[in-house]
């Protein structure tokens, strides 16, 4: 594992080639595959949420079998973390719902599925406060970082990090949202899940590579968004 | 009311209303003002956790139990060993089957026939730091390889939920496995496994396979921290009321050799800065000396006992 | 002298002392009686929410009241009847009174509801957590003459209770425990109800049986007793009785009944007190 070269020839800072279609939402880290459709807003929401505020309801929907655990805890991390960059108070009383369907599961699922969503989100029109952008690392038992693991990589390592970051607008109007006048936007986490014990300078490493290969996995996000709005525009006209 | 007390609102709506109408109208504001004083409603300093008690054995029954209570949550864990055949892959490892849950007894948010949507994830991450921490040598848990090994199931129950259901529950599965008494077991005629019961035990008309190693031995425990993030106030052990008016909850696990064992924070309202991390994990390594301090008190009150 | 007698179901054959039967329950109901109370929670003087321990041979009582804010009527009381039936339990009046579903007509009187569940520990053999509707709705029978319904109309109030553990005579612990969440929870009562069951065995009784016991009983009768008012609001009796003996068990029951509820009062005043100060 603490060679230069991975089991697929991979570095141990390349990810895996990124896809991404848009209208079949298809996003893809090389073999994880998982699809994501937003519905919505649909008017009202369910018991116990606030009205005031629109709501945001995730459905995961594994390749095979049934709901288990494992689902529900993704389920709930995704809902977090989309509730956290929806700008919830434009459609107060809605509900927003995003399926998302596994096809394919060779590591990365979570970080995988968190970019399917944002991105559909952005497809579906949904007003967002920025983009975020997930990111798997994997500290091997020899203390290296390496991104981006396969499901056999994932077995071998001491610990598995989903962190998500923020991405944020590129617009004129841009007002720093961040509480923390010293750091800029970017170095916010929007959300850290860990397993494995690693030391905490361990976890401060990884969070670095992380936050460096996630401005690669935004470019790729926004220039296939643009790309995609081009299109768009040229069709409508 | 006591911290209102010093509290004295100048002008606005706040200086015309009840302090409890103006609470639960207002709940941010209500707590921004308190937070401006660096002190909670409940009095507690920002990064003070609630009083926190372990009491070990309330469940005579199972094998090893535990209550914990940490301010007004209270969690009820318990340990149950049977005997399995362990898997062909790993004849010398038992298995521990971690579950949570939440009755209606718990909170008037949960529904009878509707289970809390907390509780799953709760036990899956609960499961996760368990086994991931590596507290329990598995291999302990194995009476002959290859034939059976002991099956521990952990159930533990919310009794009353107040904020920071994980931070108790993970107290309350550590403390409950610091208690187990594993039971002796002697093999009969038929080559089954039996539990031998403590006054035959000294007849020795059967020889038990498990003579030493009772207790399991607890290399690394982990503790967790929950702590709220507003701003740049960091409240440690939330209540549910902080919980549910503030919604940037950090949960951090340390193990008593100081190393992160998880860091949780699934979205929120505020991006979490590096530093702010920091600061949360300066937090847990405060909180695992006070917890392992209470955790070590109860057990050596129980030896005592 | 040693009696012997059949465990029903099973082979095997339980001993049990003829001189332990007959006077098991004069010897709890002596020693019915506060040896030492302690403070279970070291709490500060900042958390008035403390509990009241209270450790009395055969009978561990613990009420702890979480009267909060959002839970107007919340009450917790947690009741453990250890070394004799080896029983925990916890009934929580919670949310309540809240408003009846819209689907329910109107009606003058509050509602009740009641849910009684097991732990999945509770049992010896580890089981699945299990709902007993049985015993639901006779704690709602048991309960339902004491609470005065009128001063809640339109409204339903919940209790839940949940069997930490089970060593016999549950039902009678889960009615006793939840009156006295009732009446923490502030819901107005006619009295205390206060439950004992007894079992019998040939000649001899039993009071408040083990679950070893129960096995092998020959009949069982349960009182559900308000003392102060002289009512009983539920009676149940199963198995083969004389109606001499059905007297000589009421009488013993009754008595059992308003000793149990003087215990729960003094808690309760205790936990009071606790609060006030």
């Amino acid at each position: 594992m603490d060679v230069d070269v991975r089991a697929d020839g991979r570095t141990l800072n390349q990810l895996r080639p990124l896809t991404c279609s848009r209208n079949l939402l298809n996003r893809a880290h090389g073999d994880t595959t998982v699809l994501a459709a937003v519905f919505g807003p649909k008017a009202g929401t369910k018991k116990g949420e606030n009205p005031e505020k629109a709501s945001i309801e995730v459905i995961w929907k594994p390749k095979t079998g049934q709901i288990g655990r494992r689902e529900k805890e993704y389920e709930m991390i995704l809902r977090q973390t989309l509730q956290s960059i929806c700008l919830l108070t434009v459609h107060p009383n809605t509900t927003t719902s995003i399926i998302v369907q596994v096809i394919g599961d060779n590591g990365a699922l979570l970080s995988c599925a968190i970019n399917a969503s944002c991105v559909a989100l952005v497809d579906a029109g949904i007003p967002l406060k920025h983009l975020a952008v997930a990111i798997c690392c994997g500290l091997t038992v020899g203390g290296h970082v390496i991104l981006d693991p396969t499901v056999l990589e994932e077995q071998k390592l001491k610990a598995v990090l989903h962190l998500v970051f923020p991405n944020p607008p590129l617009s004129i109007h841009h007002k720093t949202q961040s509480l923390m006048k010293d750091e800029p936007i970017e170095h916010g986490i929007i959300t850290s899940v860990t397993q494995g014990v690693m030391s905490v300078p361990d976890y401060e490493h990884c969070l670095e590579r992380g936050r460096i290969a996630c401005t690669k996995i935004s470019e790729f996000v926004r220039r296939n968004l643009q790309s995609l709005a081009r299109e768009g525009l040229a069709k409508a006209t | 009311m006591m911290s209102t007390k010093g509290y004295k609102p100048e002008s606005g709506l706040a200086a015309e209303i009840e302090v409890e109408a103006y609470r639960r109208l207002f709940p941010l504001q209500y707590y921004e003002c308190h937070l401006a004083e660096s002190v909670r409603p409940d009095s507690r300093a920002l990064g003070r956790a609630r009083d926190t008690t372990i009491a070990l054995g309330p469940v005579p029954s199972a094998d090893g139990s535990a209550l914990v209570k940490i301010g007004d949550t209270t969690v009820l864990a318990a340990i149950k060993l049977e005997v399995m055949t362990p898997s062909i892959d790993s004849p010398d490892v038992g298995s521990v089957a971690v579950d949570f849950q939440m009755p209606p007894i718990c909170s008037p948010v949960v529904r009878p026939g509707r289970p809390a949507e907390a509780a799953p994830v709760i036990a899956k991450q609960l499961s996760d730091v368990i086994m991931s921490s590596g507290m329990i040598n598995l291999k302990e848990l194995s009476l002959i390889s290859g034939k059976a090994a002991w099956m521990a199931y952990l159930d533990i129950y919310c009794l009353n939920a107040d904020g920071s259901l994980f931070d108790a529950a993970l107290l309350s599965a550590t403390a409950a496995f610091s208690h187990l008494q594993i039971p002796l077991v002697s093999l009969n005629d038929d080559g089954k496994l039996i539990t031998v019961s403590e006054e035959v035990k000294d007849k020795a008309a059967v020889e038990p396979v498990n003579k030493e190693n009772r207790k399991l031995t607890i290399a690394v425990v982990p503790f967790s921290l929950t702590c709220i993030v507003h701003g740049k106030y960091i409240l440690a052990d939330p209540t549910s009321e902080e919980e549910s008016v503030m919604d940037t909850h950090v949960t951090v696990v340390l193990d008593s050799k100081e190393r992160l064992v998880s860091l949780y924070k699934a979205g929120g309202a505020v991006l979490l800065h590096t530093s702010v991390v920091k600061d949360c994990i300066v937090l847990a390594k405060q909180r695992v000396e006070e917890l392992s301090e209470i955790l070590r008190e109860s057990l050596s009150a129980m030896e005592v006992d | 002298m040693v009696h012997r007698i059949p465990l029903r179901g099973t082979r095997q054959r339980r001993t049990i002392r003829q001189k332990e039967l007959q006077y098991s329950w004069r010897w709890q109901l002596e020693h019915w009686v506060p040896i030492h109370h302690r403070k279970a929670w070291n709490g500060d003087i900042n958390n008035r929410k403390g509990q009241i321990f209270k450790k009395l041979i055969g009978l561990d009582l613990m009420v702890g009241i979480s009267i909060s804010a959002d839970l107007p009527f919340s009450g917790q009381v947690l009741q453990a009847l250890h070394q004799v039936q080896h029983m925990l339990s916890l009934a929580r009046p919670r949310f309540g009174p809240r408003e009846s579903k819209k689907a329910m007509l109107y009606s003058d009187v509050g509602r009740l509801n009641c849910h009684v569940t097991y732990t999945t520990f509770s049992t010896p053999i580890r089981g699945q957590g299990f709902d007993n509707k049985e015993y639901s709705s006779m704690l709602h029978k048991a309960l339902e003459g004491a609470i005065i319904l009128e001063t809640f109309p339109k409204t339903t109030v919940d209790i839940f209770a949940l069997v930490l553990e089970s060593g016999g005579g549950d039902l009678p612990v889960i009615i006793s425990c939840a009156s006295l969440a009732i009446a923490d929870a502030g819901i107005m009562m006619y009295d205390l109800v206060s439950a004992v069951s007894l079992s019998c065995f040939g000649k001899n009784m039993v009071i408040d049986p083990t679950s070893e016991e129960e096995a092998c009983q020959d009949g069982s009768l349960m009182i559900t007793y308000m003392p102060s008012r002289n009512e009983v609001t539920q009676f149940t009796l199963t198995g083969e009785w004389s109606t001499a003996k059905i007297n000589e068990a009421m009488e013993l029951c009754l008595d059992a009944c308003s000793k149990l509820a003087d215990i729960l009062r003094s808690c309760l005043k205790e936990n009071a007190s606790e609060l006030t100060s």
